[in-house]
Parts: C-alpha cells; structure tokens; sequence
C-alpha cells in the first residue's frame, strides 16, 4: 500500500504528536524513535498492516490523525513483543500499537463489524461478567456479534475443534466458571474506569 | 535444587479450558522438584492481551491488582504461573505498581470498592523461570527415572514466554529473546532429543489467530512445516495458547495449503511427568491433546 503523503496545503494537526504523548500508554517515549525500522522488519505480519509501526509512528509525528487512527496497524499487532525487545532506543513499540487500537475503538474509528474491537469486547464482557474468561462463550458472543450469518457460518466451520475441546475435556458443558467475588470485582472496575475517565 | 519452596499459583482461566493440560501436569511436576504451589483464592481473569480495549487500561490493570491483593493474603511468597499471558500482565502490571505510585494509589483506590488493597510487595515468576532459577536443569534430570529415549523433540518457546521479560532482571534474567535455550535444555534433561529448530521463538499469531485465523494460518504453518522437515515427533511449549494454536488449526492449515500435517504439540510439563514416571493421564494428561502422540503414550507410564 502507498503511504498517504501529508499533502502540502493541508495544516498538520500538530497537538496530536503531543496528544499520544500524553494520553496513549508508552507514548512518552515514542519521541525516542529514530526512524530505524527493526521494529518493522520484525514484525510477523508487518506486510499486512497499512503501514508498519515505524511508519506509523512518523506519520503521528506528521500530525496525521486520521490515518493513524483508521490506520489497520495496531489491530494487526499480535503482540510478540519483538520490536519491544529489538528497538534499540527502548521503545515500548507493541505498548503503544496495544493502546493506539484501544483508542481507535473509543473514537469511533474501528467501525462496524470489526474482528478485533468486537473479539476484545467479548472478551472483556467475560472477565466483567464472571470474573474470568469462558473460552466458549466469548467465541460465540464474538462469532454473533459480526451478525447472525456470518455468525451461524463460524460456528459451524468450528463445530469439529469445539467437538474435539468436548472429548478431550478441554471444554466443559454447563455454567461458566465463575470469581465468586464478582461483586467486589465489579465494584472497583467501575470505579478503576471513574478514576481513568476523572483524570 | 536446594530446599522446598512454596509459592502462589496463579493458575489463569485457559487451565479450567483449553490449558487444563498445563495445568494438570504442572501440579503434577512442579512438587517433584521442591516447588510446591497454593492456589491464589478466588482469582480472577488477568486481561491478556486485548483486555484494554473493552475495559480500558486502569481497569485491566486493576483485574492484576485484585489478583496480586488476593495472592498477598497468602503473605509475600513468590508468585508462580504457566501461562504465558498470565505471567505478561501480572508480572508487567505488578512492575507498574511498584513503580508508578500513581499507578499504585489509583489501583488501590479502584481495589477499595472490593475492600481489598495491594502494597506492590509481591513478585511474580514464570514457571519456567522458576525451574531454571531456582530449580536448576540437574536437578530435573536427577529427577527423571523413565528417560524419552529417541524421542525427537521441536521446541516451540513462542512469544511471550520470553519477551519482553526474560533478560530483564526483575524478569530472572533466564534467557535470551530470540534464541533462548531452556526449552531444549528441560527437553534432553528428560532424556529426550532436541531437534534443531529455527521457528523457536516466532508467533503462531496469538489471539489474532483466534479470532480469525485465516490472517496468520500462513504463521502457524511455518512452526508446523519446520518440526515435521526436522523429523519431529512433538512439538514442546510452554504456551497455553500456542499449544491450542498449533494444535487445533492443523486441519486448516491443512485445508488451505494442500498439506497433511498431524503433529501432536504438547507442553514441556507433560513430558517431564511422563520422564518422571507418573501417571500418563492424571499426571501427563496426554489423553487431553487432540492430536495424540502413540509415540510418547507409549513410553508413559500407566498407573
């Protein structure tokens, strides 16, 4: 894919360098990257993602918001933790792709059916819920959630695994395992998202 | 290995799934080798690695810190667990908590509607680490009473086990990010052959590959396609969800490329219980891969 050039008589909005500084997790350090590329060449699956980190990281420099934010990057990541322990300037790389998806998915730019934003929220519904993850249920919350077709589709196309996860007892029938304090666990993730949305 | 040593178990919501086999052999072993291991009560979901994005990262952290308050209870023994991405975010997000007293005071803060509180006093270790550091590989082959003799052996570490903390020193400093050496090493102390193997530490994709596989089946390919070249039998992990991985998506990678690969993968723990000599099934809980290994059940063990 080609790179969108910042176009020239366009302004650059230039806070938003400084905003991931600020608000994105690892983002304080991202003003330490110096255009190398080992995190790039690192990557698994760098050569499916519009654009690989270090690129990415230049165009927030080039204050391209929207871009980087719609940008497939950081849903690609599946966080190995190469490019963390390759940089040599210490650059939390896969830190800041983690959290630059979290904040794609809070402004709206992971839009509709989404595989990764709708698996994470899955996910999370589970641990919130039950207080740990039902490997089952988080499957087929995510499965449906990209609609009834394509929903009824994946279920089917992984009837044999999940029957093979039966036979070998690697997948349980009946209730969810369950944190019996669930109530105090969702007490204070509450709160933890009041104190991250006060600051 | 010198004295007993009781730590806390963390064992992660993939030991009551698709990990249960990790599990099992690992409450198995790990005493046969001094290291006892006492459940954290009530523990709860750690995150992985996409918990940020339903939640946000002050909760996901704080599903770490009502762990760590509930291990703490026990007093300020070690922190243990197998899982890869259970020892990610417990161990970094612990990291964090000792060092961000921002971090620290809004966790606890969070942990205070559940009446719970976390002083940051606790350390937290990888199973692997642990028989390495504290155990010593000597001891493991002193342990072995059924050596895996001609057993060829594809060591598969996988990502996260090792990165980004294994050559830190909070992380135990046990080995090296891309070609570390203890998988190979637990493999010929169970008097089994390590074959060589390039994709040591490459990525089966993670929850990516979960969630749709056709973006990294080419990945897992790869891992599988080396093991078979090198003339292996198993494939050995220390990963709850790159055993699941490599393992369950052989069908499909089959499907899209035109192969016929049929590799059982299993976890290093279940090799050393089978080394040990204990039971194949409660101990080695071999019965619970879908891809059977004749070779190494029939070397196990049955009680």
């Amino acid at each position: 894919m080609t790179t969108p050039a910042p176009a020239a008589a366009k302004t650059y909005d230039l806070s938003f360098a400084r905003w991931v500084r600020d608000n994105v997790n690892g983002g304080d350090k991202l003003n330490l990257c110096m255009q190398c590329g080992a995190c790039s060449g690192s990557c698994p699956i760098g050569v499916q993602m519009d654009y690989g980190p270090r690129k990415l990281f230049m165009m927030i420099r080039a204050g391209m918001k929207e871009e980087v934010l719609s940008a497939n990057t950081q849903w690609n990541c599946t966080s190995c933790y190469r490019c963390v322990v390759r940089c040599p300037r210490g650059v939390p790389v896969t830190y800041i792709l983690q959290d630059l998806a979290a904040k794609s998915a809070e402004f709206g730019y992971a839009k509709g059916p989404h595989e990764n934003k709708n698996f994470a929220q899955a996910f999370w519904w589970s641990a919130a819920t039950f207080g740990r993850t039902d490997e089952r249920l988080v499957t087929m919350r995510y499965f449906f959630s990209l609609g009834f077709g394509e929903g009824f589709k994946r279920a089917m196309a992984n009837l044999k695994t999940a029957i093979g996860m039966v036979k070998t007892g690697r997948m349980h029938i009946g209730l969810p395992h369950m944190t019996k304090g669930r109530k105090g666990l969702k007490a204070a993730l509450a709160k933890a998202r009041e104190i991250e949305q006060r600051n | 290995m010198t004295e007993k040593k009781t730590m806390t178990y963390y064992p992660g919501c993939s030991s009551q799934g698709s990990g249960k086999h990790l599990d099992e052999s690992l409450r198995a072993v790990m005493p046969e080798v001094g290291i006892e291991m006492e459940d954290i009560e009530d523990w709860n979901c750690c995150g992985a690695s996409i918990g940020h994005i339903g939640g946000g990262q002050l909760p996901n952290l704080t599903l770490t810190g009502r762990n760590l308050a509930q291990a703490r209870k026990r007093g300020t023994q070690d922190v243990i667990t197998g899982c890869a991405a259970c020892y990610l975010n417990t161990h970094g997000g612990n990291e964090k908590i000792k060092a961000d007293v921002k971090k620290k005071a809004a966790v606890n803060e969070a942990l205070a509607e559940a009446g719970m509180s976390y002083d940051g006093d606790l350390k937290v270790r990888h199973a692997c680490e642990v028989l390495v550091n504290d155990v010593g590989v000597e001891a493991i082959e002193k342990r072995v009473t059924n050596p895996l003799k001609g057993l060829k052996v594809a060591g598969y570490v996988g990502c996260q086990t090792v990165r980004p903390f294994a050559g830190t020193e909070a992380g135990g400093d046990y080995d090296a990010y891309d070609d570390p050496s203890f998988l190979d090493d637990f493999t010929k102390a169970c008097g089994a052959e390590a074959v060589p193997f390039k994709h040591k530490t490459a990525c089966c994709g993670g929850s990516v590959a979960v969630m749709s596989p056709d973006r990294t089946l080419h990945l897992m390919k790869a891992i599988v396609e080396e093991a078979a070249k090198e003339g292996a039998d198993v494939i050995s992990t220390p990963c709850p969800l790159c055993q699941t991985n490599v393992e369950m998506y052989q069908p499909l990678i089959n499907e899209k490329f035109g192969t016929n690969y049929n590799i059982p993968v299993v976890f290093y723990s279940q090799l050393m219980a089978v080394a040990f000599g204990m039971d194949a099934q409660k101990d080695a809980a071999l019965q619970r891969n879908t891809i059977r290994s004749e070779k190494l059940e029939g070397m196990a063990k049955k009680k």
